[in-house]
Order: C-alpha cells, then structure tokens, then sequence
C-alpha cells in the first residue's frame, strides 16, 4: 500500500491519531483522496459538506459552495433531479442507490450513487449524505457494445437476406436448366435417331456417322447438365447430419458399378464399420464419385484394386480412397477440383469434369477437407475429412 | 387389356412427335389424344359445357405447360370424383425433387423423366405402354364414374 501512503503524506501531513481515535482531519483526508463523490446537503438541499473530486469535477470550492442548494449550480432539471433523489433518501430512511447523470466537458457523465440520510438524537433526519462513483466510461463501453452488437445483427440480418436472396436466384436458375436446356438436346438427340431410321438409304455411312457424332455430343451434353444440377445442389441443399454408415454405402456404390461394368474384375477393400456425423445423401454423391473415379481409372489395369478405410490424424477421422490406376501428375493437383478440369482426354476416359467439384463442395460444407496423392501410372489416393481437419493436416 | 385412349398433355411439338413414334415403333395402338397446354387438358377431361368427357386409359403429363401447369391439372383431376382414380402418369424433363415430391402427394401414379437419349425414350415409352395398358387393373368403368 505504497501509493496509498504516498497520497496521505502529499494531502497535508496531518496530526499522527492516537490508536482508535480517528479524528475530523483525518476522515477529511480520506474522503479527500478517494475517487468517489462525496457531499452533504442539509434537509432543504444546501451545501454542508464536499470533498475534493467534487471541486475538481465541478470546478467549485468549498468555501464558496457552502449554504448553495443544486439549483444555484445546475440546470434546473438537473437539480429537479438531485432533489427528488435527497427527498426519496429522507423518505426511505436507509441508504438507497440510484443513478444520476450530470453534465461534463465531454457530454453526459453517469454515476452510481448511494444516499443515505443522517438523523439527530430524536431520530429527525438533518442532512442527506451522498457518494457517487462515476460509472461514464463503463456506461459508454456498455452503450458501444450495445450499439456494436445491434450492428452486427443488422448486418448479419442484411447478409443473410443477400444470401437467401442468391440462393433462391441460383435455385430458380438451376431449375430452368434442369427444365428448359434438356428440351432441344432431346430433340436434337431424337432427329438424328428419326434421320437414322427413316432416310438410312439417302445417307451415306460418313452422314450416319456425323448423325451419330450429334447424338453422343448431345447425350453429353445432357450428362453435363445434370452434373453441373449435382453441383449446384450440393451447395444449395441444406445440410442434415446423421450417423452416416460409410462401409455401407460404398458397398452399395460399388455393387452399382459391378452392375453397370459386369466383366470388369475389380479387387475392392471396404473397411467394415466406417461411420460418420454427415449428411447421407451429400456423402453418398461424395463416394459416387470417388469410388466411380477409381473404378474408371484402372479400368486398364487386370489386378485393379480400390481400397477405402480410415485414418486417425489427432482425433479426427480421415477417409482414404485409393485406387491402383492410372492416376495424374501432381504437377495439375491445382486444377483437380475445379469444375470441368479434366487431367485425362475425352478419348481416354470419359467423364465432364464436374465429379470432384461436387466432392470438394460437399466436403466444405461439411468443415472437412480433402487431399489428392498420385504418381502418373500408380494410382491415386484422395483423402477426405468431415469435420474440421487436423491442422497439421490441412497444412499439407 | 385397356383399349381406351391416351391422353398426352405435352406443349413441346416435338416431344410431341417422339411420343407419338415411341408408341408407334412399340405397337402401341390406342388412340392418342394431345392437350397442348394445361386448360386444354382440363376441358378435354372435366368439360363444364356438356361435351362428353374423355375417359382415357392413361394420361402422361408434363409439369411444365402453359396456362395451368401440370401440377395443378394433377391437382384438379383427383379433386373431381369423375377423374380421381385416372392413372396419371408425369413425364417430364424436370428430376427436381421437389417437382417430384409434390407429384406424388397430389397423387401421380408414376413419375417418369424423360430421357435424352431417344433410344432410351423408347424402352421408357414400351414400359410405360405395356404397365399401364397391359399389366395394370384399372378401376371397372361403371364403378369409377
């Protein structure tokens, strides 16, 4: 209590009190040094008493502040204000605590105050004591958070009303694709197949092949129609995480592709009891792809393998997806999942480019990341997280 | 086997003549009947003007379609007694899932999307035909209206 000694010696050096007898000179000085205004006012208002933060803070002195009520000092509403408060003291009789404000250099200042009414011998009150600490700063602070707060809701409000605004503009948009650019494909499409079928004799087999060329250009056409609704909802869908049984599906996936591609001999390694906190229907078109990306791949290869299973990286759940076939040069990894990329040519293997879009869409809406690994020739590993990844992972 | 018409509800002229060659290549004989927009398809099947309605076996629908959309025909047609047990079924570019959800709680019998390719437009027509007019017991005639 070094400073507290210091301010003492500063305020006068007054008479060393005997222990237990504390005398005016004494109490004076410490209400002198405390940061509280402190002030005594008689029954009718007047000044009986002030300590030195109420000369600073009103530029007053004690000499010429006593026998003056509130109403010679301040506004009159003010002083209104200051009545009403000493008379509510009187009145209750015990120490009560209000709020007041007065005016500053700096606009209005608050103060947390405390009166309290002093009585005589026949229990008549004679003056009302006051002790008020200025709360400005803490009210202004409280004021600004307020007024930050509302801001921000305002703007997230505002945001969210942009947001739902595009992404009704992007649904409706999706949704004349899915309707209004099918049509003339499908017209296109069967014109051929009526000139194929009716005017066979007229045309040579160079005008059936270039009839066949529209038709596969068309059916394309359409499969990246549907690709690109597949990317869009996987961003415009709501998201509704559910325990997800991922060795499950992938089962179910690559029965599909067994189905479809009846002779090919593929060796698949599903890790049973692979589990996830994620929205099904979003995952599934993440495997769809991946596996069917695997499945394309090393459709060249006659010991193909596909292997799915989990890695644990600091906690977090990491799913491999890994395939023996002709992977890519990590040279393009950049490129990987931007939507109509392709790193193979048409001719090669097939496809619009689209699939790992979705995948990487799906996986940042889940918080998760994903991770492409290859060597042209040896197959790729694509690694993928549902929940926010492991730092040093995502680094990578 | 039903031998009553086929009502197709189809704005678009030329999926109009796929459908018709689909039917055809597939010996498909009933007669087809084309509403070219959703009004149409609603007098031809719930006249208010005395015309004798139109009982047919099938009715295939698009959702998309000029002045009363397809939804909304499906929705009148099994809200009047003498159409609500007509099988229905929707054709139609769309594979939204909320055109297809809102298809079936209006009562489609089947929700069909119309393929690109024209060859597998054939093998979805051939199905439909066969299903719905050979395989399928619709509701007795006497008892239905």
């Amino acid at each position: 209590m070094v400073g507290t000694e210091a301010v003492v010696t500063s305020a006068g050096d007054p008479a060393r009190p005997e222990t237990g007898q504390v005398g005016q000179e004494q109490l004076m000085a410490l209400l002198d040094h405390t940061s509280a205004v402190i002030y005594m006012r008689d029954v009718d208002g007047r000044y009986l008493l002030i300590n030195r933060e109420y000369e600073r803070l009103f530029n007053v002195r004690r000499e010429e502040i006593m026998g003056l009520t509130d109403h010679d000092l301040f506004p009159v509403d003010i002083a209104d204000a200051f009545r009403a408060n000493d008379l509510k003291a009187f009145a209750v009789g015990v120490p009560v605590q209000m709020e007041e404000r007065t005016p500053g250099e700096d606009g209005e200042r608050t103060y947390i105050t405390v009166k309290f009414p002093l009585v005589d011998g026949d229990g008549r009150p004679y003056a009302v004591c006051g002790i008020s600490t200025d709360i400005t700063e803490r009210k202004r602070a409280e004021e600004q958070v307020r007024r930050l707060n509302a801001e921000l809701e305002q703007r997230v409000r505002e945001r969210t009303a942009e947001l739902e605004a595009s992404t009704r503009e992007l649904d409706a948009f999706a949704y004349s694709v899915s309707h209004d650019l099918r049509a003339p494909l499908r017209s296109l499409e069967g014109f051929s197949q009526v000139l194929l079928e009716d005017y066979a004799e007229v045309l040579d087999e160079q005008g059936q092949q270039y009839l066949g060329r529209i038709q596969a250009n068309a059916a394309r056409m359409a499969q990246m129609i549907d690709d690109l609704l597949d990317l869009s909802r996987a961003t415009r869908t709501e998201l509704s995480r559910r325990p997800t049984d991922i060795s499950a599906l992938a089962g179910e996936i690559i029965a599909e592709l067994r189905q479809r591609d009846p002779d090919r001999r593929v060796d698949v390694d599903i890790a049973g009891g692979l589990v996830a906190q994620a929205d099904p229907h979003l995952v599934r078109l993440v495997l769809q792809n991946l596996l069917g990306n695997a499945w394309k791949f090393t459709a060249d290869r006659r010991d193909a393998a596909i292997r799915l299973a989990v890695e644990t990286h600091e906690g977090v759940d990491v799913f491999v997806v890994a395939d023996n076939g002709a992977g890519f040069d990590m040279r393009y990894a950049h490129k990987l999942f931007d939507p109509f990329q392709r790193l193979h040519s048409a001719s090669e293997y097939e496809g619009t480019g689209i699939g790992l879009a979705i995948v990487q869409r799906i996986i940042i809406r889940h918080g998760g990341h994903i991770s492409a690994d290859s060597r042209p020739g040896h197959g790729a590993t694509f690694r993928f997280s549902l929940v926010p990844g492991p730092a040093s992972w995502e680094t990578r | 086997m039903s031998t009553g018409p086929i009502l197709l509800v189809e704005d678009n002229p030329d999926d109009v003549m796929f459908t018709l060659r689909a039917f055809e290549k597939n010996h498909i004989k009933n007669e087809i009947i084309v509403a070219g927009d959703g009004e149409e398809a609603l007098h031809k099947l719930l006249p208010e003007d005395g015309t004798p309605l139109l009982r047919p076996a099938l009715v295939l629908l698009d959702v998309n379609l000029p002045k009363i959309n397809g939804l909304e025909v499906l929705r009148r047609i099994r809200e009047d007694d003498r159409t609500a047990m007509l099988p229905v079924v929707v054709l139609t570019t769309s594979n939204e899932e909320r055109d297809i959800v809102e298809s079936y709680r209006l009562g489609a019998n089947s929700y069909v999307r119309k393929p690109v390719v024209f060859g597998e437009f054939l093998n979805a027509a051939n199905l439909l035909g066969m299903y719905w007019l050979l395989v399928n017991e619709p509701v007795p005639l006497k008892r239905g209206s």
